[in-house]
């Protein structure tokens, strides 16, 4: 390794995590529930390891298309009156979103790793808005001065001590450390409630979308997406070309395996989002911004995905539907948390740095921090197979460099 | 072994198989030496094949004490990775540390090797043993991601079987097995060599057989990653322990077959994150040991290592780690 300060920094940082006891404390307890579970809601709904195999062949159809079916989606969506926009990079899409909002806006932001990946919340402020994580793990964060070390659960790492302490200073109201997780959940939600109706835009991501309608399918639990998506008058969606497939019936199937494997038998809510809010309830004329947003935005981001799916083997990393399920299986992530990834976590992180954030040194480390054990391949429900992608990886890094 | 971004902790394992035909650099006059006083024949259609690994248990756990300490200290951040500069700045020797060690005899490290070759007797397959001529499978090389070497290698190690007159190979070693039997025919063509694993030879055979293990004992079963996850050698270890009277195989919560945790010894880790692989030993070590077993089972040289140094770390006294073969033997009265 030429630049050995690139890893040197990352194995400290790694080191320094696995030597954090409150890091520990916090994982421990999250594996444990989260593998109980999951457990439970495959059980009660054995189907969904045949539906898993479904969604793999319709990924395997779709990745190869997702050109084809982002043209689809953007058609569908302006059908609806919406507005479509494909960016072919980062900076592009950065530039499609705060060309939308302006400055000085209050900007509502449900949680979405597509974001974190460009560093979209970060880009907004220095754009003089003032910008609200509403998802309460990605609060945290933010209020931390952190980044997530989890693709569902951005905050794992922090035992409830610490965000009973966090909170205290955040909110100006004194919440001990053994308090009840409630009261923690409480306060968060006093803090934001007004934030989601004075809010002039609400930005989201999306866990799916089906291209024919352009409907975008959003899962969560808390209810902070719904109001992010509703309240204010614009809405702006970011989302990775990888989560399209051609229909609403693939997007249900879709949606389904991601929340069960994502520990969960059915999330509270799973909004389906295809356009702007209208009424036609005067005079059967329709008009834009009833209740809902009067503007609708979706940006489907490409910025290397469609590089990835040209890689035979690598391009397994675009089926994921980050539904977190293998980091709980990583005896890595268990002690590291995120530490152990770079946009992305863990295995797949490796090759997401390599191929679509192009950067081989970050890739290196992440790739000779998998151990190739392959417990991640036995939860994925798309059987994604990291030992596989890993070791086509590092025979990539051997290779002598060359111009593509 | 000129690549920037690889890590050096794992060119040094690559370049002793390059140069030396084993991992560790030693002779392969060493890394036969196990086998002398068992008569195995040189050249049989069925072999034995050794692999590297359990012979060198204990340079191996020396080896890692040193780099895990080189870790943990002030210098460490980088040093594994410059492990073999390390070595030369220091002046060490290792191969000549090790034919030291393996001078004064190493009856310990060889017994799961011995083991196995005695249970294979006792089940009527008289193996034969290429012993210096063993090739080397090579697997670190494709773990590391130099496939070109490893490809070379694989042809190499191929044609050397053939002109032995090897048709069937009966392996112990998870990494070389799952080589010989998955990786090198992706690499040699018309590859034509039946593998089995010792697992799976003493399954077929164990139904049969009146086991007895000498003590009653509860014993737990580790999975090694290979095995389990790549040779899918699921229910063939639990039907051998099963079949020994005085046995009580109890499982860990979840973490067993298929779920089985990785000690943290995996494709290389070991040599390249010492330290935290060592925390990964521990975490093992103490989902097993929560079973309430008195002998950890398990089959690979490298979880054997892992596994005590865990145990060892957790202060935790009572418990063995033995290797499946040993455990078989001692049932067979060998």
């Amino acid at each position: 390794m030429k630049k050995t300060s690139g890893f040197k920094d990352y194995k400290k940082e790694i080191m320094d995590a696995a030597h954090d006891e409150r890091l520990r404390l916090a994982l421990t307890r999250a594996i444990k529930s989260f593998r109980g579970n999951v457990n439970n809601a495959l059980k009660k709904f054995p189907h969904t390891v045949g539906l898993a195999e479904e969604v793999l062949a319709i990924k395997e159809k779709a990745i190869p298309d997702m050109e084809n079916l982002t043209r689809q989606a953007i058609a569908a969506i302006e059908d609806n009156r919406g507005k479509g926009y494909l960016a072919k990079t980062a900076k592009e899409a950065l530039e499609i979103i705060s060309g939308l909002t302006g400055k000085g806006k209050l900007i509502v932001k449900g949680k979405t790793m597509t974001g974190e990946e460009i560093g979209l919340r970060e880009y907004l402020e220095e754009k003089g808005n003032d910008v609200y994580e509403t998802d309460l793990g990605e609060f945290i964060i933010q209020k931390m001065g952190s980044r997530p070390m989890h693709i569902t659960s951005p905050s794992i790492h922090v035992p409830r001590e610490d965000v009973a302490r966090l909170f205290s200073k955040v909110m100006g109201q004194e919440i001990a450390p053994d308090a009840d997780i409630a009261s923690m959940v409480g306060a968060a939600r006093d803090f934001l409630r007004d934030k989601f109706f004075k809010a002039d835009i609400g930005i989201s991501g999306a866990n799916v979308v089906a291209a024919e309608t352009g409907t975008l399918f959003i899962i969560e639990n808390e209810g902070n997406i719904r109001l992010s998506t509703g309240a204010p008058l614009v809405h702006i969606a970011l989302v990775g070309m990888e989560k399209l497939v051609p229909t609403i019936a693939d997007a249900c199937k879709v949606a389904e395996v991601t929340w069960r494997y994502a520990n969960y038998t059915v999330p509270s809510y799973v909004s389906m989002i295809s356009g702007p809010s209208k009424t036609g309830d005067i005079e059967k004329v329709t008009t834009y911004g009833a209740h809902g947003p009067r503007e609708f935005h979706v940006i489907f981001l490409d910025d290397g995905r469609t590089r990835l799916a040209r890689y035979p083997v690598l391009k397994q990393a675009l089926y994921c539907l980050r539904c977190g399920g293998c980091l709980y299986e990583c005896p890595v992530f268990a002690v590291t948390a995120g530490h152990f990834g770079d946009k992305y976590f863990a295995g797949i992180g490796a090759v997401w740095a390599a191929i679509v954030s192009q950067d081989m040194e970050k890739a290196a480390s992440l790739a000779y921090t998998c151990l190739t054990c392959g417990r991640c391949r036995e939860r994925c429900p798309v059987k994604i197979d990291v030992p596989e992608m890993i070791i086509e990886l590092r025979k990539l890094l051997a290779l002598p460099p060359r111009s593509e | 072994m000129q690549n920037d971004l690889i890590p050096p902790g794992l060119t040094y394992l690559a370049d002793n198989i390059i140069s030396r035909q084993n991992i560790l650099g030693v002779s392969k006059e060493q890394s036969a030496r196990w086998a002398r006083g068992l008569g195995l024949p040189g050249r049989a259609e069925t072999i034995f094949f050794a692999g590297c690994g359990y012979q060198f248990s204990r340079q191996l756990e020396a080896l890692m004490s040193l780099v895990r300490g080189v870790d943990k200290s002030v210098i460490g951040a980088e040093l594994p990775l410059r492990f073999a500069r390390f070595q030369k700045k220091l002046g060490l020797n290792l191969p000549g540390i090790y034919s030291n060690v393996l001078s004064r005899g190493a009856e310990d490290e060889v017994k799961p090797l011995e083991a196995a070759v005695k249970v294979l007797r006792n089940l009527g397959t008289q193996p034969g043993y290429l012993a210096e001529e063993e090739p080397c499978c090579g697997a670190p090389l494709f773990q590391a991601g130099l496939q070109d070497d490893f490809s070379v290698n694989a042809r190499r190690a191929y044609q050397k079987l053939k002109s032995s007159g090897v048709k069937k190979i009966i392996g112990i070693v998870p990494y070389c097995t799952h080589a010989l039997a998955r990786l090198f025919p992706r690499f040699v063509d018309g590859y034509d060599l039946e593998v089995r694993h010792f697992l799976e030879v003493v399954a077929a055979e164990i139904p049969s057989r009146k086991l007895r293990f000498p003590r009653k004992v509860k014993v737990t079963y580790h999975d090694p990653c290979q095995l389990v996850r790549f040779l899918k050698l699921i229910e063939e270890p639990r039907q051998i322990l099963k079949a020994i009277e005085n046995i009580t195989l109890v499982e860990t919560d979840w973490t067993h077959g298929e779920w089985s945790t990785c000690c943290g010894g995996g494709g290389g880790f070991e040599a390249v994150f010492p330290e935290l692989s060592q925390m990964l030993a521990v975490n093992r070590a103490r989902e097993l040991a929560e079973t309430g077993a008195e002998i950890i089972v398990t089959h690979c040289p490298g979880c054997i290592i892992q596994l005590k140094d865990g145990l060892r770390q957790l202060k935790v006294e009572g418990i063995e780690v033995l290797d499946l073969s040993q455990v078989v033997a001692m049932a067979m009265e060998l």
